[in-house]
C-alpha cells in the first residue's frame, strides 16, 4: 500500500513537472515578447495609440511563414530580417508590444488576416493583388519586388518559355504560384509549404524550375542554394504591403502613418541598407 | 600560275578542284585531293619529281582552300548586310512587341479558363529601342463581355535596371467596350520600357477553343501601327458543374446560409459542388495509393514475420530491428528521408512509385506484428496434433497454422489498411498529388475549409464500410471461435447471416469467451501501440 502512495506521490510529481516544462515551452515558442528597443534620439516613447482594436490590448500580433530570407527568417528560434525590424520600427512607433505567432502556412494567412481571430496582421512579403484586397486590406506598399524563375545550374533551361508542359514548383498561395499557372502552358505546378521546400524540391530533382520573389531569390542562390541559378527575373512590379483585417481600419491607418512617418524620417533607408546592396525604391 | 589565276578570280570550288584535277594529271596520274603524305612510298621512291610536285600542289591546294573560305565569307557577310538592311523597317513596324497575353485561371476548383466568366485579361508589351508609344488599342475577340465590375489597370514597368523593374502607374485614359480598349497616355512610354494592361473581371468569349487579341499602336509621331500578333488563349467552355455553382450563388437560401460564419466557412454549398468533382480524382489517387501499397505489404510482412519467428538468432535480430525502427520512427519522418534523401543519392524515382514503396514499407512492419501475433496465437496443440499426423514445418505451417490464422487476422488487417489509406495524406507534404494535395489546393485558392470537409468525406466513404466489415468479421470470429471446430465452408456462409444471434450464444459461453480473449490479445496489442507512436 504504502509502496503505491509513494508511486501516486511521484507520479504526481512528475505530472506537475512536465506540466509547467509544458507551459514554459509554450511562453518560449510564442516567443519574441518582444520590447519596443528604446527609443532613439530625446524624444520619449509615444504613448500607446488608442482605439486600435488589436485581439491582445497593447500587443500587435504577427503572422507570417518566417522562411523568406532576407525579409523574414527564423535565427535559431528568433525571427529576424528585415520585415522583422521593420514591424518593430512600426510597433515602437505605435507604442505597442510586436509578438510573433509561430511560423505559418503562407497559404492560410490571408485567411487568418481576414478571420481576424489569431492575428492582427499578416507581414510576410504580400504582393497587393486586387485579389487579395477583396479579403484583406493592405498597408501602403512597403517594397518594390519582381519574380524570378530559378532552375538548376547548367539545366538547358534558357527563359521561362522552354518549360511548358513540364513540372514547376511554387510556394503555395504566392504570386509565383500563380504567375506560373497562368504563363507556363501545360505546366504541372506543385505546391510546397515553404520556399525553402520548393528548393529542395528542385535541388532533388521533382521539379524543373521554381519561381518565387527576386530578392529571395538572389539571397537564396548567392547564399545557400548555390548549384541554382535565376534565369529570368519576370517584371511583374509586385508590391509588398502589410494585410490587416477588413475589421480594423483604425489600426491600418497607424500602421500607414507610421510607415510613411519611418519611410520620410530615414529609419526605412537604414533598415533597408542593412538587408539590400541596392537603393530603396520606395520614397 | 594558271591555278593562281584561277583563284585569284574567285572561281568557286568546283573551278578548283578542276584546276588540281589538271595538275596532277600533268605530274602523274593520281587522283588530286590525295595529299602528298598519303602518296604511296613506292611512288614516291620511284619519282623524286613527281613527289616534289605533290608537295608543292598540297600546298598550292591548301592556299587556294583558304582563299576560297575568305572570299565565300566576306560574300556572306555582304549578304548578311543587306538581308539585315531589308529587314530593319520590318522591325520598325513592331516596335511594340507583345510579351504576354493571359488570362487568370478562373475555373473553380481548377486550372482552365472558362470563356463567359468573370477572368482578368493581362497584356504586356516591350517597346523597343528608337521608339515610343503614345497610345494602344487592343481588340478583343468577338463575344467578350464586360461585367459591372469591369475595371482596367494600365501600368508601366521601368526597365532603366533589368534586375530590378519597377513598376510605375501611368497617366492615361481608357475607353473600354467589350469590343477594344482604347488607352491613349499623357506621356509616351519610353523605349525599353513595359506597358502593363490588365482587364479585371473581364469575359472572355463562351467558347470551347483558342482566341487571340489583336490591336495597333500609336508612336510618337501620331503613326498607328499593327500589333505583332500574341499568343492566344486557350478557353474551355463552361463546365456543368460551373454552371450550377453559378446557378447556386443566385440562390436566396444559399446567400442566408452563407451569411453564417460557421456554415460558409465549412459548409459553403458553392465549394461543396466545386470540390465533389475536383476531389474525386484525388480520392481516386489515394485509394490506388494504399490499393498497390498494401499487397506490396502483405508478402513483406509475412516474410519479416517468419524471419522473427525464425530459429537463427542473426534472422530475428536483423527482422526485429526492422519492425522496430519502422514502427518506432513516425511515417512522416520516413517519407521526408525518402523523398529527400534518395533524390541526393541520384535515385529519383516516380513520386507515386516512391509513395507506395515507402507505404508498403511502413505497412509491412505493422502487418509482420499481425502476422506474428496471429501465428503464434494459434494453439500449440494445432502444431502438435499437425506432427502427429507426419507434417513437417513448412506443410503445418501453410495446411495448418495459416488457414487459421488468416481468419483472425482479417479484422486487425483491415484497421491496418484503414490506417494506411489515412496516412497516403501525409505525402501531401512532400507534394505526392493526392487526395490531401487536391483539397490543401482548393483551399489556398478558395480562402474557405470547405474543400477539407468534402476531403473528410471522401475518407469517410472507405473508412466506415470498412470499419463495418471489422466489426462484422469480429464477430463472426467470435462465433466461431466460441463453437468448437466450425466446418470451414459452410461456418463462413452461416456466420453472415445470424452473426447477431450467435454472438448472443457466445455471451452465455462464460467458460469459452476468455480463452478466445486471451488467443487474439497480441494481435490486438498492436494497433495501440500504433497509435501511440504517431
Amino acid at each position: 500500500m504504502s509502496v503505491s502512495k509513494k508511486g501516486l506521490a511521484l507520479l504526481a510529481a512528475l505530472v506537475l513537472a512536465l506540466s509547467m516544462a509544458l507551459v514554459g515551452c509554450g511562453g518560449g515558442s510564442k516567443g519574441a515578447a518582444e520590447t519596443p528597443p528604446p527609443a532613439t534620439g530625446d524624444t520619449p516613447a509615444p504613448a500607446p495609440e488608442e482605439g486600435l482594436a488589436t485581439i491582445e490590448s497593447g500587443k500587435i500580433l504577427v503572422g507570417s511563414d518566417c522562411d523568406y530570407p532576407p525579409f523574414i527568417y527564423m535565427e535559431g528560434d528568433q525571427v529576424a530580417g528585415f520585415e522583422y525590424e521593420l514591424a518593430l520600427a512600426i510597433g515602437a512607433d505605435l507604442g505597442y508590444t510586436v509578438e510573433y505567432l509561430p511560423p505559418q502556412n503562407f497559404d492560410t494567412l490571408i485567411a487568418s488576416v481576414a478571420a481576424h481571430s489569431k492575428m492582427d496582421i499578416g507581414f510576410s512579403s504580400f504582393t497587393i493583388t486586387d485579389e487579395r484586397k477583396e479579403l484583406v486590406d493592405f498597408s501602403i506598399p512597403y517594397f518594390d519586388s519582381n519574380q524570378a524563375c530559378v532552375v538548376m545550374k547548367g539545366s538547358s533551361y534558357a527563359s521561362t518559355n522552354d518549360l511548358a508542359g513540364l513540372t514547376v514548383g511554387a510556394q503555395s498561395g504566392t504570386t509565383g504560384e500563380s504567375w506560373a499557372a497562368e504563363n507556363i502552358p501545360d505546366a504541372t505546378i506543385k505546391g510546397y509549404n515553404q520556399t525553402s521546400e520548393a528548393l529542395a524540391a528542385l535541388v532533388a530533382g521533382d521539379v524543373e524550375a521554381i519561381f518565387f520573389d527576386e530578392p529571395v531569390a538572389v539571397e537564396q542562390v548567392e547564399t545557400t542554394y548555390t548549384d541554382c541559378e535565376i534565369i529570368e527575373v519576370i517584371p511583374t512590379g509586385e508590391q509588398y504591403g502589410i494585410a490587416v483585417s477588413k475589421d480594423n481600419p483604425a489600426l491600418l491607418d497607424a500602421i500607414n502613418t507610421s510607415l510613411q512617418k519611418l519611410i520620410a524620417d530615414g529609419t526605412y533607408a537604414t533598415l533597408f541598407s542593412k538587408y539590400f546592396d541596392f537603393e530603396p525604391t520606395i520614397k | 600560275m594558271l591555278r593562281d589565276t584561277a583563284v585569284r578570280d574567285g572561281r568557286l570550288p568546283r573551278a578548283r578542284a578542276t584546276v588540281s584535277l589538271r595538275a596532277s594529271t600533268r605530274a602523274h596520274l593520281r587522283l588530286p585531293a590525295q595529299p602528298a603524305a598519303f602518296a604511296r612510298p613506292s611512288d614516291r621512291a620511284a619519282r623524286g619529281t613527281s613527289a616534289r610536285a605533290a608537295v608543292l600542289h598540297s600546298a598550292l591546294l591548301r592556299s587556294a582552300v583558304l582563299r576560297s573560305a575568305v572570299l565565300r565569307s566576306t560574300v556572306l557577310l555582304v549578304l548578311l548586310v543587306l538581308l539585315v538592311l531589308l529587314l530593319i523597317p520590318a522591325t520598325r513596324a513592331f516596335a511594340l512587341t507583345t510579351d504576354r497575353v493571359t488570362a487568370a485561371p478562373n475555373q473553380d476548383g481548377g486550372r482552365n479558363i472558362i470563356g463567359g466568366e468573370p477572368t482578368r485579361l493581362t497584356w504586356v508589351g516591350t517597346v523597343e529601342e528608337g521608339e515610343e508609344v503614345c497610345g494602344i488599342t487592343l481588340v478583343f475577340p468577338e463575344g467578350c463581355a464586360l461585367t459591372e465590375d469591369t475595371y482596367v489597370k494600365v501600368q508601366e514597368m521601368v526597365m532603366t535596371d533589368p534586375q530590378h523593374p519597377l513598376h510605375e502607374e501611368l497617366e492615361c485614359s481608357e475607353d473600354l467596350t467589350a469590343e477594344r480598349l482604347i488607352i491613349t497616355l499623357d506621356d509616351p512610354i519610353a523605349a525599353g520600357n513595359l506597358l502593363y494592361v490588365e482587364i479585371y473581371k473581364f469575359c472572355l468569349p463562351s467558347l470551347n477553343g483558342e482566341v487571340s487579341i489583336t490591336g495597333s499602336y500609336v508612336d510618337d509621331a501620331g503613326v498607328e501601327h499593327e500589333l505583332a500578333p500574341g499568343p492566344s488563349i486557350s478557353l474551355i467552355a463552361i463546365t456543368g458543374t460551373q454552371r450550377l455553382i453559378n446557378s447556386l450563388a443566385q440562390q436566396d437560401w444559399v446567400q442566408a446560409w452563407n451569411s453564417v460564419k460557421f456554415l460558409n466557412i465549412f459548409l459553403n454549398p458553392l465549394w461543396i459542388v466545386a470540390a465533389v468533382p475536383s476531389l474525386f480524382f484525388g480520392w481516386l489517387r489515394s485509394l490506388g495509393l494504399v490499393l498497390l501499397g498494401f499487397p506490396l505489404a502483405i508478402p513483406v510482412g509475412l516474410g519479416i514475420a517468419f524471419l522473427r519467428m525464425s530459429r537463427f538468432r542473426l534472422l530475428r535480430l536483423v527482422s526485429s530491428i526492422y519492425v522496430n525502427v519502422i514502427r518506432g520512427t513516425p511515417l512522416f519522418l520516413q517519407i521526408y528521408i525518402a523523398f529527400f534523401g534518395l533524390p541526393l543519392l541520384g535515385i529519383k524515382p516516380n513520386d507515386y512509385v516512391l509513395g507506395i514503396l515507402v507505404l508498403a514499407m511502413n505497412s509491412s512492419a505493422y502487418l509482420a506484428e499481425i502476422f506474428r501475433a496471429g501465428i503464434q496465437s494459434i494453439n500449440k496443440g494445432q502444431f502438435e496434433a499437425a506432427s502427429s499426423l507426419g507434417m513437417n514445418g513448412v506443410q503445418t505451417m501453410f495446411f495448418v497454422i495459416i488457414p487459421q490464422t488468416v481468419r483472425r487476422v482479417i479484422p486487425t488487417m483491415t484497421s491496418e489498411f484503414i490506417l494506411l489509406f489515412k496516412d497516403t495524406s501525409l505525402l501531401a507534404a512532400v507534394g505526392v498529388m493526392e487526395q490531401m494535395m487536391f483539397a490543401k489546393t482548393l483551399v489556398n485558392t478558395a480562402g474557405n475549409m470547405t474543400p477539407y470537409v468534402v476531403a473528410a468525406c471522401y475518407y469517410l466513404i472507405v473508412t466506415l464500410p470498412l470499419t463495418r466489415i471489422i466489426s462484422i468479421f469480429e464477430k463472426k470470429l467470435a462465433a466461431s471461435e466460441g463453437r468448437e471446430a466450425p466446418p470451414p465452408d459452410k461456418g463462413e456462409k452461416s456466420a453472415k447471416v445470424d452473426a447477431g444471434k450467435r454472438t448472443k450464444r457466445v455471451g452465455l459461453f462464460k467458460t469459452i469467451a476468455p480463452l478466445s480473449a486471451t488467443d487474439s490479445a497480441p494481435m490486438t496489442s498492436t494497433s495501440p501501440e500504433r497509435h501511440a507512436s504517431e
